[in-house]
């Protein structure tokens, strides 16, 4: 049955590092697990904390967060905002009940496709492990 | 606590021609209630107290006040608005500082040194036929309920609320008159609530905030009480994006205490208002002690102790803690 399951992940990339290092990953042809939805932002530290449990409300099974190497953002200290930041909402998560393998945070640069589908394919493993997260799933309401 | 001596500091202090009025506490219109009172005149401070029921945090009135804009002609009100605080209530205070929420020229703290107060609802529990006459009072560790002649010890430990009991900072941080002596600081106790919670398997933890979280009909009294949540657009109640829905759901109520607790991250100075005022009985203290202690343990800082400190979440440090980053 795990062997089915497949997890649903969203990934919030720093434009300037991971989302190019994604892109080497792919100019280059790595093979990764296709199951993350990448969504660019400009700036690791651009990711509200609201947007991790929004993807998790709207269906995610995990969540990958990824920018640049500490020292190496393009907007000077936007990382280093972030790194503060998520790690309290992941100790959030974590006082709430979510599994933490669901949430994955890395640094990964531009020349570093080959460590992009490294994450992926461990938070793909660690998520498939935690299984299907439809609890939190926002309810439709139907009039 | 000498009350003459505090009303005649407070009646000093609205006298002042720079100040407009004092806020403080004052009996509450039944049993064992206190409710806020707003002293403009040297008569009104008469009726102020200080028991050991004053329990709620004066200092959110000091961001709830609205901002009118002030007619052609006409100059603005630049008097202060003084403000009786206890320990917590002044850390509110140095952190609305900090986040430069209010300007200290606006205010004039009076701060009381706190003994420790008493949960109200524990309280009213245990000692229920006394509660419409009763006056509380501190007498060394214990309270003391005088109803007429007669006098009955409670023990501290049977009624101190809980935000009592975890206080660490039981004199004002910061204050311009100070009224009664100075208190020994407790040992603060352990049990707060987090390390029982961690101690369960994840699913657990979520059954157990399952059933909290269900319970919220989404009064917003958490977010109206606290002393820190002052956001004049918040996001919360916005309705483009809406990041939150409406919706008196599980999910949705998940998604507005994890963002509620997020903001205060680094922020909260505990002191216990959410908790106090929720109707549904949600430990939404334990959250925000969770993220107090994570910020205190890995990050050796805590907020609303130094008026000039940088806000937590708006600074960082280059070695700041990532192991749990690939």
């Amino acid at each position: 049955m795990s062997e089915q399951f497949r997890p649903n992940i969203v990934a919030f990339l720093c434009n300037w590092c991971t989302y190019a290092g994604a892109d080497l990953a792919g100019t280059s042809r790595v093979q990764y697990p296709a199951n993350v939805k990448i969504i660019r932002v400009m700036c690791s530290g651009r990711v509200n904390p609201l947007y991790v449990v929004n993807a998790l409300q709207q269906g995610a099974d995990g969540v990958i967060i990824s920018g640049c190497h500490p020292g190496d953002c393009h907007y000077m200290e936007g990382n280093f905002y972030a790194r503060r930041r998520l790690k309290l909402l992941k100790e959030l998560l974590e006082f709430t009940g979510v599994d933490p393998r669901r949430f994955t945070m890395s640094w990964v640069s531009a020349s570093e496709g080959h460590k992009w589908k490294e994450v992926v394919e461990k938070a793909v493993e660690d998520v498939r492990a935690a299984g299907p997260f439809d609890q939190f799933q926002r309810r439709q309401i139907g009039w | 606590m000498d009350l003459d001596k505090l009303r005649k500091t407070a009646a000093e202090i609205v006298s002042r021609d720079d100040v407009k009025y004092l806020i403080g506490w004052r009996r509450g219109t039944f049993g064992y209630r206190v409710s806020p009172h707003f002293v403009r005149d040297a008569a009104g401070a008469d009726e102020l107290i200080f028991s050991p029921l004053c329990i709620s945090n004066l200092a959110n009135y000091l961001t709830l006040v609205e901002k009118l804009p002030v007619p052609r002609g006409q100059e603005p009100d630049t008097r202060k608005v003084a403000l009786m605080v206890k320990g917590c209530d002044s850390r509110a205070v140095a952190q609305l500082l900090a986040e430069k929420g209010i300007k200290r020229e606006e205010v004039v703290v009076v701060g009381l040194p706190c003994p420790g107060m008493i949960d109200r609802k524990l309280l009213a529990e245990k000692y229920p036929e006394t509660e419409q006459a009763a006056e509380i009072r501190w007498r060394g560790e214990d309270f003391v309920l005088v109803d007429g002649e007669e006098e009955t010890v409670i023990p501290r430990a049977e009624v101190l609320a809980e935000k009592c009991r975890l206080c660490r900072h039981p004199n004002p941080v910061l204050s311009d008159v100070t009224v009664g002596e100075p208190v020994e600081p407790w040992a603060a106790a352990e049990d707060s609530g987090v390390a029982e919670i961690m101690a369960k398997n994840a699913e657990e933890r979520w059954a157990y905030w399952e059933e909290q979280f269900s319970k919220c009909i989404r009064c917003y009294s958490c977010k109206n009480a606290c002393p820190l949540c002052y956001c004049e657009d918040c996001i919360l109640d916005r309705l483009d994006p809406i990041w939150v829905n409406r919706s008196v759901n599980f999910s949705e109520n998940t998604a507005f205490h994890l963002a509620r607790a997020f903001h205060l991250a680094g922020r909260c100075i505990e002191c216990g208002e959410c908790e106090r005022v929720c109707p549904a009985g949600i430990p939404l203290g334990k959250l925000n002690r969770m993220l107090a202690q994570t910020v205190r343990e890995e990050y050796e800082f805590e907020p609303g102790l130094d008026p000039e400190a940088e806000p937590f979440q708006a600074s960082y440090k280059p070695d700041d803690p990532e192991e749990f980053i690939l």
